[in-house]
Parts: structure tokens; C-alpha cells; sequence
């Protein structure tokens, strides 16, 4: 058992020093085809070599290194991973601590999630069991149609088309009925507002949360199917239990185990609509962090937050892998 | 979305994983509900403003703020020395009593008295001095550092690299020794050479005054810089609120009527429909709001238009020879064949006029006109294409400019016509890293380019834009270099007073006139709506802002 | 039910022509397969061959002529022209061409390489296995749509070209790179499973060569296993790339696709010009409904068990 614990985590490792080395590769490379981010400093004025060489050490960029196309830059580098090693993870063009950074981004992005998770599972679990309950039936063409429908549908239309259309109208009505403050007026506020972190993200998560909900839908529609025609549930039918019995006891209960699996994957996916989302409707999160620190090619912040999303990951990963090989012995002896 | 076909192996895992994940997201989404920041309209009686930061504002530091948002919020937390008349864009002292020279190259600075910042240190001569040096010092790296190179003792303040970008030389000094402090309240200041204009610089953001506990303490001065303006700033949860609220020992005339102003930041997103909502004060819609907010009689009676200094031009890469654009007949047919006017009109319909000089008319010395091939004319333009030589069939124009999708239909719509009316076919590329590539002479093919000015005064349009002093290489943006350009400009440096400064500034634009470097294309007018809460909306002419100071709270 | 059963196993031993056939009649007597697959095909065409169907050059734009609505066939611009004055129905025709192509291409190179490693990792297992099965892993650790931003936002400035392909290019690699893998699990799992039937087993003791074995008796089998998912792959990437228009990293202007007519289109639909963004929408969700329905249908043909 020790060695088997001793053998994941070290792989582990492994994999999150490969993720960092691929990273600082990529993005050392995108500065040397991209330009240096010290020269957009001066915008419109020209800066004078030591001007120049200034603000690159302020930037962490002055290594001549990065002005070699092809250069891998070892020695900023290692410097970085003795950096991560004694916590200290950089800071951001701008001098602000990426830890800092990322306090802010995530919990905006966690709450994202939570509403898509939910919005999922709900409408997932309930369209997907109605058609799987009648299949066949034009209410399980209609509702897979739709399902492929909304899949097909980008996110961002909808997000764009929701906050110029909808959000004006919806908020004065709401707010000259129920008042300035009031839980409708604040459900369509155009946008994302800080002291109002929840309500204020409901209805992008909402948006969010449809977009991506028909692969669900079919998945559960499929688990659910298998269960139909499994044994366990031809007995229960033979016996005369009731159909609302039936589905609701063995079926819903059995195929929520690969619909459980499918939402632990949500972090991953939801991750790249959820640029979108917060981008469009001006939300403070890792999404947004990400694709603006990109952007700007700033290194410090785009190797920062890719490295902590991985080793989340592959933590959680271990550490299921983990507690699974201390419930099957089988895994052990692998 | 791309479908995976997920596993559906292990489900004591799997449920394991999802749990975890759940209680993870919960955990960690509830805990931080109450992070965000509490001062949105808690004033209870008092009067606020809602405003919007359309950037991403980095810093609040007067010494390394340089970009329209920063210098806006910069504007109402700090006094300079001069402000300027909003109608004329002349300075007028404000925190100087007094601005001196006998001969355009020393200055004699003397300072109102009992002028305070906001944590109770003097404004004195001293804070000056201090925050020029420190703006001044190379190895800070501000971004404003380049204000003074006029000053005496600015060359010391800057090491030297190499090549390959390794420190040959420390700064000699930390020090400006042309600037000193005579006495508490009078600041003498020597330039290298007699430039009559310095006086009108002093209102520039770059040139505020630093307390000693923000240079004690430079990173929270950043956060939450001490100013010795109407107001000062409360909170800034970066990324998402700036709020600032009024002095209560503010001595000077210039302070609005309300009590706080609370800015929000939009990355990247618009602000129009918080400003429809009611949320924001002010508010300019996006392009494709455009017709529908003017059509609606509500909204367009409560819009101010003004046109600005703002200027756009197409540059070409003068640095690389042996290209079509080296011959003036070649840019003289490119500017003939661009309808300005129609693209304004499609575009961005009343946001901008067409120019016809390379100085903004409302700047002192700046007059319309200059530029004489700044019309539509397509059958002049052939003509110049075919004296100019032609354009090789096949051959690709490159359009190089920033990231945005106002400026890459108005660009687009010039390729078009350059297709229509000359037969060029051409190629828009929008980059990121337009800035650095531009400095780095990387462009093989015409290029847009921005000019805002920093002080109201033709020379800025024209010195740090076109000068060089280097007849081999041209200056970096363009590779131009005339003689009598750099004449004209040194003996307006050198002139005695401002108006005959100004006239042979305006002499030295007449040689652009001739030389036809660049194409300029359109000012950009302002233009902005505001609510029923606010009123007196006055623009600033030369950075398109609202004048805070002017801005009237009236419920 | 039981009928369904003894198929299943007809199907998992003898996968000639009667099979197919079967299959092709069952989707057929579908009117949705029939009036999807009329689509796909007519959409396929317009990609292949736009000068069938508009004579106008997409990027011939004239600014006077700007923002015109709609009028119908018989005038110039049938389908009104976009805020440069550029004829919406030559973009609509010539935007398909990329859509379409990135698709079939990242498909296509996706199961080429999905089928190879499949194949190799199921016959072979041992160290072949294990370093696929690694690779598998890290892959899948990374969600697509963020490689893809990252990726192609670090490399924005890298200039292919101007031909059909390498406009695609850049999105095709990377929208590929990290999209083989459910294809080769999906084949290593029907391998495995084939490698035991009788008639395989039967073959090895003739002395059949290894690659005689795969590609005549296990391929079969895996083909099928991946078929149904190809249809719904491509409506995938058709939506993918409106998705890495709207960030701007998909393919680039000039050349024109119906992720860029939506991205730009949007923002217009509530400024009072909804054609812009109706017309290049209705024509993506179109196309992706008509592959999705014909790969729903597709995999049902296949999989008994579903039906």
C-alpha cells in the first residue's frame, strides 16, 4: 500500500513539473515571436534602451534569452520553480502578487460553477429521465432536437443578445415594480456586481449552465436506458411494483453514478465557457484572469494559473485514486 | 462543444471525485461571499457619482500614469501646478502662484502657501522636486520618466545598456540637477535648452506633486495614492471599484458639488447597458447601439458632443527602402482615394471629422487645412498611383493595428476603398502587440497610429511624434528625418515668447505638409450621454474626458 | 428484444456489406435522416463549389452601399450587405468553406490518428499500451477549448498564408491535437474485444500476419465502433470554431466563415440589423441539427441495445 501511495504522488509530481516545464516553454516562446510586453509599455513614445531595460527587470523579463527566437530560457526557469518552492508565486506585469490575484478570481468563477452545476444536474436530470422514460415517443425526439439545438447554439449569442436585449427593460420594470434594490431588479442587472455576487450570477450561470447541459441530457438519458432493460429492473416490474416506484427507486438511484462522474468533470469544461461568460458580462474571474494576462503576455500570470488549475486537478485525481485503492484491494497489486 | 464520451467505469470513484469537487466548490464559493467591497450606495444622503473605468487600470501613481483612465481619476486627487481653461485649453496657475522666466530656460516656480495633501503634509516645493525625481530616475521605470528629458541633470539620472540589454553604466545621479528647491515655497528649474512651452506642461499628470509617505511607501501609493486634490480616494478593490469621497480641508476653488464619486471597471465588456440601467452617470454606446440610443429622443437630448485632439493617420515604414510608399505620389494617391467622410459616416457616425493636418485645430497653433492631398478624389488618386509608378499586380498592401473592433472596421472600411478605387488588394492585421512590434520596426506595409496630446500645444503633435536628430535612421515609429523639420522645431524651442513659438512650430508642420510621412485621417470628437442626476457636462478638448470639476450633481 | 440480441451478435462477427446495408436502410426510412442528410449534402456542395451559388466577390466591399437589408433574389444583393458594405449572401457562401473544412479535417486527422493508436495499443498492449494509455491520460487532463486558447493565443502572430488550408491551420492542429482521444479508447476497447472472437483466433493459428489480422479482421469491427461518432464530431467543431471566432484565435480575416459573420453579427441583432446575425446562425445550427441527427440516428442503427 505504502508504495502504491509513494508511486502516485511521485507521478503526480512528475506531472506537474512536466505541466510547468511545457508552460514556461510555450509562453517563453510566445514573448519571442510576440515582442516583449516592456515595449507595448510606452504605447505611442519610444523608449530609449535603458528605459527599455528598466521596466523589463520591473517585468522579470530581462533576460537576453527572450530576445533569441528558439532560446528555451532554463535559467529563468529554474529561478521560478525555487520561486514556487518557497511560495512565492510572482507577481503580475504590474507588480500585484498573483496570489492576490487569484483570491479575488476564484471564488467569482467557483460561484459560476456552482449555478452551471446546479442548472445542469436539474435540467439534465429531468429532461433526460423524461425521454428516457419515453423513449421513442415524440417528446424524446423533441426534447433530444432541443438538446442538439442548444449545444449547437454559441454561448456567447446568447450572452450578448441576453444583455443588450433583456437586461435594460427587465431591470427598469423590476426595479419600478419591486424597488432599487429588490432580488428581481437585481437578478437582471446588466452587470456583474460585487456586492451582489450571487444574484448577480445567477442568470449568466443559467445561460451558462444550458449551453452545455445537452451532453448530460443524453448521457443520462443513456444511463438511464441501460437501466430499463437491466435485470434488477425487469424483477421489479415482475414483482408489481409501480412504475413511479420503478424509476424513481432503481433507475434514477443507479444511473446517477456516471452523472456524478460526468459533473466532477465540470472544472475542466466549464472553464473555457466560462471566458466567455465572465468576459461578456464583466466578471472578475480565473476565465477572464487567464485570457486577459494572455493577452498581455504576461507570463508570470498565465504560468501561475494554468500550473494551480492542473495541480487542483491532478490532485483531486490522486486523491481519489487514492482512497479507491484503500476500498479494492485489487488496485494494490497493480 | 466537442462531445466526449465519458467513462463510465469505477463508480465509487467517480462519486468519490464528484463529492469532493462539490464540497470543494461550496466550501470555498460560500466562504468568500462577502469579499466584495461595501461603499456602492451606502452614502446614505450623500451625493454620488457613478462612473465607469474603461480599463484596466494598473496604477494610481501620478509618475507612472500616462493612459486616459488613470489620468482621469489622477485629475480630481491631484492639483498640478497649472490646470487648463476647459474652452481655450490655456493654462492658468492653480497651485503656482507664480510662473517666471526671463529667458525660456530658467524657471522660477513659486507656490501658493498652506496647501496640504490629504494626509497632512505640505505642498510644497520639496514634493515637487521629489516626485520629478523619482519619475525622472531611470531604473523606476515610469512611465513618465521621458517628461524630463528638457529638464538639466536628466541624462545622469539614466544608466546605459548594451546591445544585448546588459547594464554598462549605473546612473550617475537620483537626482534632476536642474530642479531646485530655492526655498519651502519656490521650485527653480533649468532646462537644457530654452523651451518656451514649459510652463504649459505643468499641468500634465506627470508633473503632479508626491508626499514623502507615498514615496516611503511606493506600492500602496500606488493602491491609494496621497493627493492634494478635492479628493481622495477611499478604496480600490483592483479589477472591480475605485471610490474616491471629498477632503474636508480642501482650500482651492475647484471642487464639484458632490461628496463621492464610485467607479467600476469594465474589462473588456461595455458599460452602455449599465448606463442604461441607470448604474452610471455617463455612457457612450458601442457601435452597434449607436443609431438606436441617437434615435431615441429621451437619450439623445441628454448627449454633448465636442471634437477633440484626437488623431488618427496612417504611417508607412519609411525605414525599409525600395518600397512603393518611398515615392510621396504613391501616399498622395492613398490619401486622395480614401473617402474620410463616408467612412465616418458608416462607421462611426458623428464620433469623429475628417482631418486635414497633422495638429488638431483646437490646440493653440493647430490649423485645419494644412494638409493639402487630405481629400476625396479617386481620379487624382489614380493618377498619382500611375505617376508614382504603379502598384505590382498581386502584390499585398499589409494593414497593421491594435486589437479593436471599432478601429478594424474603420480600417477594413479604408482597405475597401483602397481596393475599390486604386485596385490594391490588401490584408488588415489586427495584433496584440501592436506597440512592441511597431517599435521593434517591424512592419512592412501601411500601419494606423493614435495621437493624443499632453498639453495643449502644437509642439507635442509634432516633436515627440516626427523628431529624431538621427538623419541615418529617421525616428523609430517611421524612419522620417528632414532637416528643416528639426530646424523649425529647435528655433520654436528656442523662440522667446509662446506666440512665436508656436508660429514656428506651426513653420515645421508645413514641412510635414511637404514631406507627406503620413496620412492623417480624422479627430475624434467625444461624445457622451449622461443621466438626469447629472448636469453641466464639459469636455475636455484635448483628452476628450468630462471635466469632473465641472460636473454638477443635481439629483 | 431478443430479435435485437441475436443481431448484436451477427453484427460483431460479420461486418460485410449486409450489415451496412441494413443500417443505411434503417436510417433512410426516416424522413428527419432524410431531410438532415439533404441539408448536410446541400451545405457540403456550397462549401465545395460557392461559384454555383453567388457570382459576387465576399470581399469586394463597398462602404456606400453599407448595411442594406435584405431585398430577396433578382437584386444585387439578395441577402443585403454587412456594416462594410461587403454582400452577405458571398460571405454566407464562401464562409462555409471554412467551417466545413476545419471540420472534416480535424475529424479526419483525429481518427486517423485515434484509429492507429487504438489499434497498435489494443493488438499489441505491453509498453505499447502503457505509453498510449499515459499520453491518454495527460490528455484528457486538459480541457480542449482551454488548449486551444492557450495555444492559439500564444501563437497569434504566426502568419501561414492566405490559401484555404492555412487559414485553418492553426486551429485544425491544435482543435486535433487534443481531440483523438475518445476515438482511440473507443477503438483499443473494440480491439480488445475482437482480438478474442473465434474467427480472429482462427486466422493467428493460419499463420496470418499481424498487420493482415488488423487490418482485415479488427478493423472492421473498430470502424464501426468509431462511425457513429463522426457526425456529431463534425457539428462539434462547426460550433467549436464560432466559439474561437468570437476570441478572435479561430481563422482570420480576411478570410470570412460563419464564426466570424456570427460573432460580428451579434452585437448588430439588437441594434436594429438582426439579419446580420440570423442568417450565418440559421445556417450553422442547420447544419450542425442535420449531422447531429445523422449521427444520433447513425448510432442507434449500430447499437441495439439503444434503440
Amino acid at each position: 500500500m505504502v508504495s502504491y501511495v509513494v508511486r502516485r504522488v511521485l507521478l503526480g509530481l512528475l506531472t506537474v513539473f512536466l505541466v510547468l516545464l511545457l508552460l514556461h516553454l510555450l509562453t517563453t516562446l510566445a514573448i519571442q515571436l510576440n515582442g516583449n510586453p516592456a515595449l507595448a509599455f510606452f504605447g505611442d513614445h519610444v523608449p530609449s534602451a535603458s528605459q527599455l531595460h528598466a521596466v523589463e527587470v520591473r517585468y522579470g523579463l530581462d533576460d537576453p534569452c527572450y530576445d533569441q527566437p528558439g532560446n528555451p530560457c532554463l535559467r529563468p526557469f529554474w529561478e521560478r520553480l525555487a520561486q514556487y518552492a518557497h511560495g512565492d508565486f510572482g507577481t503580475d506585469l504590474q507588480g500585484r502578487p498573483l496570489t492576490e490575484l487569484i483570491a479575488q478570481a476564484v471564488p467569482n468563477t467557483l460561484r459560476l460553477f456552482v449555478i452551471v452545476t446546479i442548472t445542469w444536474l436539474i435540467i439534465g436530470m429531468m429532461l433526460g429521465s423524461v425521454a428516457a422514460r419515453f423513449r421513442g415517443r415524440p417528446i424524446d425526439h423533441s426534447i433530444r432536437l432541443t438538446s442538439v439545438l442548444i449545444d449547437a447554439f454559441p454561448v456567447f449569442v446568447m450572452l450578448v443578445v441576453y444583455r443588450f436585449i433583456f437586461t435594460v427593460p427587465l431591470t427598469t420594470w423590476a426595479r419600478r415594480t419591486f424597488g432599487s434594490d429588490s432580488v428581481p431588479a437585481l437578478l437582471f442587472k446588466p452587470s456583474y456586481s460585487d456586492s451582489h455576487p450571487w444574484l448577480t450570477l445567477i442568470v449568466p450561470g443559467l445561460l451558462l449552465g444550458l449551453t452545455g447541459c445537452a451532453p448530460f441530457l443524453r448521457l443520462v438519458r443513456a444511463a438511464q436506458l441501460e437501466n430499463y432493460n437491466a435485470e434488477h429492473v425487469r424483477t421489479a416490474r415482475s414483482k408489481g411494483l409501480s412504475n413511479a416506484h420503478v424509476t424513481g427507486y432503481h433507475i434514477v438511484r443507479n444511473s446517477s453514478v456516471p452523472v456524478v462522474t460526468a459533473v466532477g468533470f465540470v472544472f475542466a469544461d466549464a472553464l473555457s465557457g466560462a471566458v466567455i461568460t465572465e468576459g461578456v458580462m464583466n466578471i472578475r474571474g480565473m476565465g477572464n484572469l487567464l485570457w486577459q494576462s494572455v493577452q498581455k503576455s504576461d507570463v508570470s500570470v498565465v504560468i501561475g494559473v494554468v500550473t494551480i488549475l492542473s495541480v487542483v486537478t491532478i490532485g483531486v485525481m490522486l486523491l481519489v485514486d487514492l482512497a479507491y485503492a484503500a476500498l479494492d484491494p485489487r488496485i494494490r497489486y497493480d | 462543444m466537442l462531445h466526449r464520451r465519458l467513462p463510465v467505469r469505477r463508480p465509487a470513484k467517480a462519486l468519490l471525485a464528484a463529492t469532493a469537487a462539490i464540497a470543494l466548490f461550496a466550501t470555498a464559493a460560500c466562504s468568500s461571499g462577502g469579499s466584495g467591497s461595501n461603499s456602492s450606495d451606502s452614502g446614505g444622503s450623500q451625493k454620488t457619482i457613478h462612473l465607469a473605468l474603461g480599463q484596466d487600470v494598473d496604477t494610481l501613481l501620478p509618475m507612472d500614469s500616462n493612459v486616459g483612465d488613470n489620468i482621469g481619476v489622477l485629475d480630481v486627487v491631484f492639483d498640478g501646478l497649472v490646470r487648463y481653461d476647459p474652452k481655450t485649453t490655456k493654462p492658468y496657475n492653480y497651485v503656482a502662484q507664480s510662473i517666471e522666466t526671463t529667458d525660456n530656460k530658467v524657471w522660477t516656480i513659486k507656490i501658493k502657501k498652506d496647501l496640504t495633501f490629504s494626509n497632512g503634509e505640505p505642498v510644497d516645493a520639496a514634493s515637487f522636486a521629489r516626485s520629478w525625481n523619482y519619475s525622472a530616475y531611470g531604473p523606476n521605470a515610469m512611465a513618465n520618466n521621458y517628461y524630463f528629458e528638457r529638464i538639466d541633470g536628466y541624462d545622469a539620472m539614466q544608466g546605459e545598456t548594451d546591445d544585448d540589454g546588459n547594464v554598462t553604466v549605473k546612473p550617475k545621479a537620483k537626482e534632476l540637477s536642474g530642479v531646485k528647491v530655492v526655498d519651502d515655497l519656490t521650485l527653480q528649474v533649468t532646462l537644457t535648452a530654452p523651451f518656451a512651452g514649459f510652463s504649459t506642461m505643468l499641468g500634465y499628470t506627470g508633473f503632479f506633486p508626491a508626499a514623502k509617505a507615498c514615496i516611503d511607501d511606493i506600492k500602496a501609493c500606488s493602491k491609494k495614492p496621497i493627493g492634494n486634490g478635492p479628493f481622495k480616494i477611499d478604496n480600490w478593490n483592483q479589477g472591480v471599484e475605485l471610490t474616491a469621497s471629498k477632503r474636508k480641508d480642501y482650500k482651492l476653488p475647484e471642487v464639484p458639488n458632490y461628496d463621492k464619486i464610485d467607479w467600476k471597471e469594465y474589462a473588456g465588456s461595455s458599460s452602455w447597458p449599465d448606463f442604461q440601467a441607470g448604474d452610471l452617470d455617463l455612457g457612450a454606446p458601442p457601435p452597434e447601439q449607436w443609431q438606436q440610443a441617437n434615435n431615441d429622443p429621451d437619450l439623445s437630448s441628454r448627449k454633448v458632443t465636442k471634437e477633440t485632439a484626437d488623431l488618427t493617420y496612417l504611417g508607412f515604414p519609411l525605414y525599409r527602402k525600395n518600397r512603393p510608399w518611398d515615392n510621396i505620389e504613391f501616399r498622395k494617391a492613398i490619401s486622395m482615394a480614401i473617402d474620410r467622410q463616408k467612412i465616418i459616416d458608416t462607421v462611426v457616425p458623428s464620433q469623429s471629422v475628417p482631418a486635414t493636418s497633422w495638429v488638431a485645430p483646437t490646440i493653440p497653433g493647430g490649423k485645419a487645412g494644412t494638409c493639402e492631398w487630405c481629400k476625396y478624389d479617386p481620379a487624382a488618386a489614380k493618377a498619382a498611383l500611375q505617376k508614382a509608378g504603379g502598384w505590382p499586380s498581386g502584390k499585398v498592401l499589409n494593414i497593421y493595428l491594435g486589437k479593436d473592433d471599432t478601429n478594424e472596421a474603420y480600417f477594413k472600411a479604408i482597405g475597401d476603398q483602397l481596393a475599390l478605387n486604386l485596385g490594391i488588394k490588401y490584408k488588415l492585421i489586427p495584433s496584440e502587440d501592436f506597440f512592441a512590434e511597431r517599435s521593434a520596426r517591424k512592419f512592412d506595409g501601411a500601419y494606423r497610429n493614435n495621437w493624443f496630446p499632453d498639453y495643449p500645444l502644437n509642439e507635442n503633435f509634432l516633436a515627440p511624434v516626427y523628431s529624431s536628430g538621427d538623419p541615418k535612421n529617421g525616428n523609430t515609429n517611421f524612419g522620417y528625418y528632414d532637416a528643416d523639420f528639426e530646424k523649425a522645431i529647435k528655433e520654436g524651442d528656442q523662440a522667446p515668447d509662446i506666440d512665436s513659438a508656436i508660429a514656428k512650430y506651426q513653420e515645421a508642420e508645413h514641412v510635414l505638409a511637404k514631406d507627406f510621412p503620413t496620412i492623417p485621417l480624422d479627430f475624434s470628437n467625444s461624445v457622451t450621454f449622461y443621466s438626469e442626476r447629472v448636469d453641466n457636462i464639459v469636455i475636455n478638448p484635448f483628452s476628450g474626458a468630462t471635466e469632473l470639476r465641472q460636473l454638477k450633481y443635481v439629483g | 428484444m431478443t430479435a435485437s440480441v441475436a443481431v448484436d451478435l451477427d453484427v460483431s462477427t460479420d461486418r460485410q456489406g449486409g450489415t451496412w446495408a441494413a443500417v443505411g436502410r434503417h436510417m433512410l426510412r426516416r424522413p428527419d435522416v432524410i431531410i438532415a442528410t439533404a441539408i448536410s449534402v446541400f451545405f457540403i456542395l456550397v462549401a465545395a463549389l460557392p461559384g454555383l451559388f453567388t457570382r459576387t466577390d465576399p470581399q469586394r466591399c463597398d462602404i456606400s452601399v453599407a448595411k442594406l437589408k435584405p431585398r430577396g433574389f433578382g437584386h444585387p444583393h439578395p441577402f443585403g450587405t454587412d456594416v462594410s458594405g461587403c454582400d452577405v449572401l458571398a460571405q454566407l457562401v464562401h464562409g462555409a468553406r471554412p467551417s466545413l473544412l476545419l471540420a472534416f479535417t480535424v475529424v479526419g486527422a483525429s481518427l486517423i490518428i485515434g484509429i492507429t493508436l487504438g489499434l497498435l495499443s489494443g493488438f499489441y498492449l505491453g509498453w505499447v499500451d502503457a505509453v498510449v494509455s499515459r499520453l491518454l491520460e495527460v490528455f484528457l487532463v486538459i480541457p480542449l477549448l482551454l488548449a486551444a486558447l492557450l495555444l492559439l493565443s500564444l501563437f497569434r502572430n504566426i502568419d501561414a498564408g492566405d490559401s484555404d488550408f492555412a487559414t485553418i491551420v492553426q486551429p485544425a492542429i491544435v482543435l486535433t491535437g487534443f481531440g483523438w482521444m475518445g476515438y482511440t479508447r473507443y477503438v483499443r476497447a473494440a480491439v480488445l474485444e475482437s482480438k478474442n472472437l473465434d474467427y480472429v483466433r482462427a486466422a493467428r493459428a493460419l499463420g496470418a500476419s499481424d498487420l493482415r489480422l488488423m487490418f482485415s479482421h479488427i478493423l472492421p469491427n473498430a470502424i464501426a465502433a468509431v462511425t457513429a461518432l463522426v457526425p456529431t464530431a463534425i457539428a462539434g467543431v462547426i460550433s467549436a470554431e464560432a466559439v474561437l471566432a468570437f476570441l478572435g484565435i479561430g481563422v482570420r480575416p480576411p478570410a470570412i466563415s460563419w464564426g466570424i459573420m456570427i460573432s460580428t453579427g451579434a452585437p448588430w441583432f439588437t441594434g436594429g440589423y438582426p439579419y446580420l446575425l440570423l442568417l450565418p446562425l440559421g445556417c450553422l445550427l442547420a447544419t450542425v441539427l442535420s449531422f447531429v441527427v445523422i449521427g444520433d440516428n447513425l448510432r442507434d442503427a449500430l447499437d441495439p441495445k439503444l434503440k
